[in-house]
């Protein structure tokens, strides 16, 4: 395409945004490690301020990438970042410690291998699709993978698939004076865990939903870069909100509470400024008020 | 931005060098498995062949995007990526519950595709309803003169300064069959993730397969979901974003995206495939 619809210049440069996203995406992750280190699990908020971060980017991600025109819509964009994101992400859990730094290296291979096929096989001819699709699975992975952590406050394999320990009570046959022995071993629980569950599919289309409204919405000649960017934060803590209400399931009562307490907050002040934004943006305000009924004889 | 309307970018012909690389990347992954785990080669080529079916059933549906839905396009009024997911999702429910009861194959995937086809052919016949109940505008293909299967003629239903508006029955036919298609390739991919995680999982968790099963099926399930997004979307930059049906011109552009997507698959396959893998951990 060679016509490139010009959005608006931008204040922020989107290299300098992108390194934000990423540093406080990655960063954030690690932070709910702080679970395990201190054994409570009121850490795992950061992991939701790590995915807003991480959609805050992929929103001018996708600016970038839909000012040319793809003619699919800007949805598309959102929908093919999580379905990269999702694959890398589940696979770069496996890897413990370096889950993150992982997931990162994974999701930017197969972006980048996606985005030469849509470039060069599938002839677009988008000087920024591979770079915008390597950064949308990026974005696609480190959005899971927090929401992940922030509901279960872990991002690590093994305690995303268990959900709980049943034990399993076996004779061991009698020791010596008569006494019955038991064996008793635990037996992970497979199906009531964020992944066996399915709950991460939630995660999946709760992200995509995020990624993908602020610019679809905020497109047009009027856009302007802080609007749309608070519009991503606002809808990023709608999605925490709902994922703070999975995370009761998996942390607990008081980190459920501190998960949905600082999303809401957060929401609320985001979605105030997006408001106070708007009105600065438009041409002319007018608060609609409720139909006054009118009485028989007037 | 479909406002635009612009042309495709590189017209219809096959991008050499592109190919070729795709080729490579394609035996590189097949490769990679084999040295990995040669049991899992067989699920990969079915995730490969599941991809390029998703991207040849896509090209039948007929998608029209806005201006479909300002009566100015034919085709149903919405993106790629949604219809897509409709019917591949459908399809999905049903392969994934054919499985279940049955553990049969071939019935599984008919299934699959049964459930794919049975959600378009929903879809048609409900937005052709709107189109001409509720909208009033009659079918009519701005593409072609004639309609390939009923013969019905179509510039004297269509209005001025449109591209033909509504759903003909050779979009109708189209999106079924594009149903199908999709379903049948999104329901192997389903199941093929589904056995190797089964006997993989059990394995390297060391627990029975019964309790590993609602893991491998939810894990099964939402990189199906993945990869039928992915797929679905490469597809749709194929054909930018709409198309009418099997007789659009742009449906002679599908043998590059069954290319690309089998490209896209066969990495994301072996990406996937890497969770049973004997790394990391």
């Amino acid at each position: 395409m060679t016509v490139k619809m010009e959005a608006s210049a931008g204040k922020m440069p989107h290299n300098t945004l992108m390194a934000y996203g990423l540093i406080v995406a990655v960063v954030g992750t690690y932070l709910t490690y702080l679970n395990v280190l201190t054994g409570v699990a009121i850490f795992s908020f950061f992991g939701g301020i790590a995915a807003v971060a991480a959609l805050w980017w992929g929103s001018d991600t996708i600016k970038h990438l839909c000012s040319y025109g793809l003619g699919t819509g800007v949805p598309s964009a959102g929908m093919i970042a999580f379905g990269s994101g999702a694959i890398a992400m589940i696979v770069g859990t496996k890897f413990g410690m370096a889950s993150p730094i992982v997931t990162l290296i994974l999701a930017a291979i197969l972006g980048a291998v996606i985005g030469y096929t849509a470039n060069n096989i599938i002839n677009m001819n988008i000087p920024v699709m591979v770079m915008s699709l390597m950064e949308l699975a990026v974005v696609g992975a480190l959005t899971m993978l927090g929401f992940a952590s922030m509901a279960t406050g872990s991002f690590q394999f093994k305690d995303l698939i268990v959900g709980s320990m049943s034990l399993s009570v076996s004779s061991a046959g009698t020791a010596a004076g008569g006494a019955q022995q038991f064996l008793v071993t635990a037996i992970p629980q497979y199906g009531n865990s964020l992944i066996g569950g399915a709950a991460l599919a939630v995660i999946f289309f709760l992200g995509a939903l995020a990624l993908q409204h602020p610019f679809n919405a905020c497109l047009g000649p009027n856009e302007s870069q802080d609007r749309t960017l608070m519009l991503a934060l606002s809808c990023g803590f709608l999605s925490m909100i709902a994922v703070a209400v999975i995370s009761f399931v998996f942390v607990g009562l008081l980190a459920g509470v501190v998960n949905l307490l600082i999303s809401l907050i957060a929401w609320f002040y985001c979605y105030k400024t997006y408001i106070d934004l708007s009105k600065r943006d438009a041409y002319a305000w007018l608060d609609s008020k409720p139909i006054i009924e009118v009485g028989g004889d007037e | 931005m479909s406002a635009l309307g612009g042309k495709a970018a590189g017209g219809d012909g096959i991008n050499l060098t592109g190919t070729i690389v795709g080729i490579v990347i394609i035996l590189v992954s097949i490769g990679i498995t084999a040295v990995l785990g040669a049991s899992l080669i067989v699920p990969l080529i079915g995730i490969i062949i599941g991809g390029a079916l998703i991207a040849f059933g896509v090209h039948f549906v007929p998608v029209g995007g806005a201006p479909a839905a300002m009566g100015q396009a034919p085709g149903i009024a919405t993106g790629v990526a949604m219809l897509a997911a409709g019917a591949g999702l459908a399809g999905l429910f049903g392969g994934a519950w054919a499985y279940e009861t049955t553990g049969d194959f071939l019935i599984s995937i008919i299934g699959g595709a049964v459930g794919g086809g049975l959600m378009m052919a929903i879809t048609c016949l409900m937005v052709n309803a709107t189109y001409v109940f509720a909208m009033g505008i009659p079918a009519a293909s701005g593409k072609v003169a004639k309609d390939p299967i009923t013969g019905d003629t179509f510039p004297e239903y269509k209005s001025q300064g449109t591209e033909g508006h509504g759903l003909p029955f050779i979009s109708f036919v189209g999106g079924v069959i594009g149903g199908l298609i999709a379903g049948l390739g999104g329901t192997i991919i389903y199941i093929e993730l589904l056995n190797a995680y089964s006997t993989g999982l059990a394995t390297m968790m060391e627990a029975q397969a019964t309790a590993i099963q609602p893991l491998a099926i939810s894990l099964a399930g939402i990189f199906a979901i993945g990869f039928f997004l992915v797929n679905a979307v490469l597809a749709a930059y194929n054909i930018t974003g709409t198309i009418e049906g099997p007789h659009d011109p742009k449906f002679k552009r599908v043998p590059r995206a069954i290319i690309g997507c089998a490209v896209a698959s066969a990495f994301c396959g072996l990406i996937s495939l890497m969770l049973v893998m004997n790394i990391g951990m």
